[in-house]
């Protein structure tokens, strides 16, 4: 570690590719998410968000190298991530769809081993945060709206106690509102310290959350912004039609 | 026409061997659902249990508990084995999913060389558990190994649930069922689990074949008819919770019985097809739809 850079980022990633057979979806990319810090991932679709996310998680194949906290964990498979702080909440959210909430809640905290205590802790904490969670526990999770569906997607993901969250278009097919409703909680979250990663198409309020802004089309990252130099759609409409 | 006593007789009879085919099942959803494949090597396990049972009776003259636990000990790890060598390798090379099943069916043709080759390929069998039987009900005879039979499989039954519904492990290897990657995601590790369920399939494929063996015989050739009438008992049940599972296999083994009085023994498997082409055409996702939370 040198004297200019204290501490290492959350999250790290250096010339991260991946590719469908010919089809490289992924160019080479440099992205890094600091210690509780919320990044935004912006991109039109096929941008190669979900590819991104899911080459980050080990879910497929890619060349590059990911660091955490400054650790090397290029060839740390997906089921090692979860106990080292890095939970992926999948697009299309990728709940235990026959098992109730309460029994994919307990999932979530399967990094735990037996220790009830924390179990139970965590289980106060989510339900805190997602009061509707507790009066469906019992509810078999296919059998949810969507929006709670993503609530239980989020507190799934919470219940391992992650230092970074990776959210894939958690905003995806829901009304407004409830999209809304499940940003501000991400934003609550990172203002008691968690760091986010946050993929989405167009959120203008995934835009209000975010220190930075990252922006992905056609494989390529086209820039790295503050999020407040983007005023409105017109400016990022000029990277994606590159 | 055959009497009504005749008829129970061998519907009673057809109750032990359904009950057989229902674990034979169960073995074949817990694989089914970790992982998507039909492993066509569960009849193995059960002709397995049941040679190793008789070989340790027989030639190192171990009472029958020590023999059963130690044939079922056994007989899971060769289920470790068959996942390690030849499923996970092709697992993780992404092999197509008809390729693993495949590899399964050549599993079970090398193992049952392997069995003739070293325990011989004479049809043997040993003692029931209990001597001394039958019961008699009047002109009805119920052998004591169908109390075995039963009873075992309802302690094993409700063990699995169990096992499935309240522990962490059961549980995720469940989760491992409905949404692998998720599981992944949240530190499940997928191989692993995908072990524990060729273990945990082999041992019930053994339990079977121990407690089904004396009541007929066992030998090498035994592992095809024992998969066959298993698999179709999934099927019937849906690839579904244990124990419509173990419906499935009891009914496949009364209807079969049943048939054996009617039409007589050489008809046993046209029945046993027969069925499966019903359930099939009308119930193309077992009799109970489905419905019940997978194994
Ligand atoms: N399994 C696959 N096989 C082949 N090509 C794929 C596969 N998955 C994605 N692609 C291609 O890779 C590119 C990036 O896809 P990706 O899913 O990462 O985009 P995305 O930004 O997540 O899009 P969306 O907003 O629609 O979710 C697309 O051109 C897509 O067609
Ligand atoms: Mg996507």
């Amino acid at each position: 570690m040198t004297a200019d850079s204290p501490s290492p980022a959350l999250i790290e990633v250096n010339g991260l590719a991946a590719s469908y057979g010919h089809v490289a979806a992924l160019k080479p990319i440099d992205l890094r998410v600091e210690e509780g810090e919320f990044v935004t991932v912006l991109g039109p679709n096929g941008a190669g968000k979900t590819t991104l996310l899911r080459a980050m998680s080990r879910l497929i194949a890619s060349d590059g190298k990911i660091k955490f906290k400054g650790r090397d964990i290029t060839g740390v498979p997906t089921h090692r991530l979860a106990k080292l702080g890095i939970i992926m909440v999948q697009e299309g959210r990728g709940l235990f769809s026959e098992m109730t909430v309460q029994e994919n809640l307990q999932l979530g905290a399967y990094g735990l081993g037996g220790s009830r205590d924390q179990v139970e802790g965590r289980f106060e904490q989510v339900f805190r945060l997602f009061p509707r969670l507790r009066e469906r526990a019992g509810q078999v999770a296919a059998s949810m709206s969507g929006g709670e569906q993503q609530m239980l997607a989020v507190g799934r993901a919470l219940m391992a106690g992650p230092k970074l969250l990776m959210l894939d278009e958690p905003s995806l097919g829901l009304a407004p509102m409830v999209a809304a409703g499940i940003l501000d909680t991400l934003g609550e979250l990172n203002r008691s310290g968690l760091g986010i990663l946050l993929v989405e198409q167009k959120a203008p309020q995934a835009l209000k959350l975010a220190r930075r802004v990252y922006i992905l089309s056609s494989g390529y990252m086209r820039a790295e912004l503050p999020a407040q130099d983007i005023k409105s759609h017109h400016d990022l409409a000029r990277y994606y039609f590159h | 026409m055959p009497n009504g006593f005749e008829l129970l007789q061998s519907l009673i009879n057809g109750l032990g061997v359904g009950l057989v085919y229902g674990l034979i099942a169960i073995g074949f959803c817990v694989i089914y659902n970790a992982s998507g494949i039909v492993n066509f090597a569960q009849g193995v396990f059960v002709m397995l249990g049941g040679m190793f049972a008789h070989t340790l009776l027989t030639r190192l003259g171990l009472p029958m508990l020590a023999a059963a636990v130690i044939s079922i000990v056994l007989v899971a790890m060769v289920g470790v084995l068959v996942q390690v060598l030849v499923i996970n390798p092709m697992w993780q090379r992404k092999a197509p999913l008809f390729a693993i099943i495949l590899a399964t069916l050549a599993v079970q043709l090398l193992i049952e060389q392997i069995v003739i080759l070293t325990l011989g390929d004479q049809p043997r069998t040993y003692p029931e558990f209990t001597l001394g039987g039958p019961l008699k009900l009047g002109p009805i005879a119920i052998g004591y190994q169908l109390f075995w039979i039963l009873g075992c499989g309802a302690v094993m039954v409700v063990a699995l649930q169990l096992f499935f519904n309240r522990t962490r492990v059961g549980r995720a290897l469940r989760a491992c069922s409905q949404n692998r990657e998720a599981a992944a995601l949240l530190g499940i590790p997928v191989a692993s689990m995908l072990m524990l369920s060729f273990a945990l399939s082999a041992a019930l494929g053994a339990a079977a074949g121990i407690l089904i063996t004396p009541t007929q015989y066992t030998a090498y050739s035994v592992d095809g008819p024992f998969g066959i009438n298993g698999f179709i008992a999934a099927i019937i049940g849906g690839f579904g919770s244990a124990p419509a599972a173990l419906v499935g296999g009891t009914l496949l083994g009364v209807v079969q019985a049943g048939a054996i009085v009617f039409f007589g023994a050489g008809y046993k498997n046209v029945v046993a097809l027969t069925i499966l082409l019903i359930v099939l055409l009308f119930f193309p996702n077992g009799l109970f739809g489905g419905w019940g939370k997978r194994v």
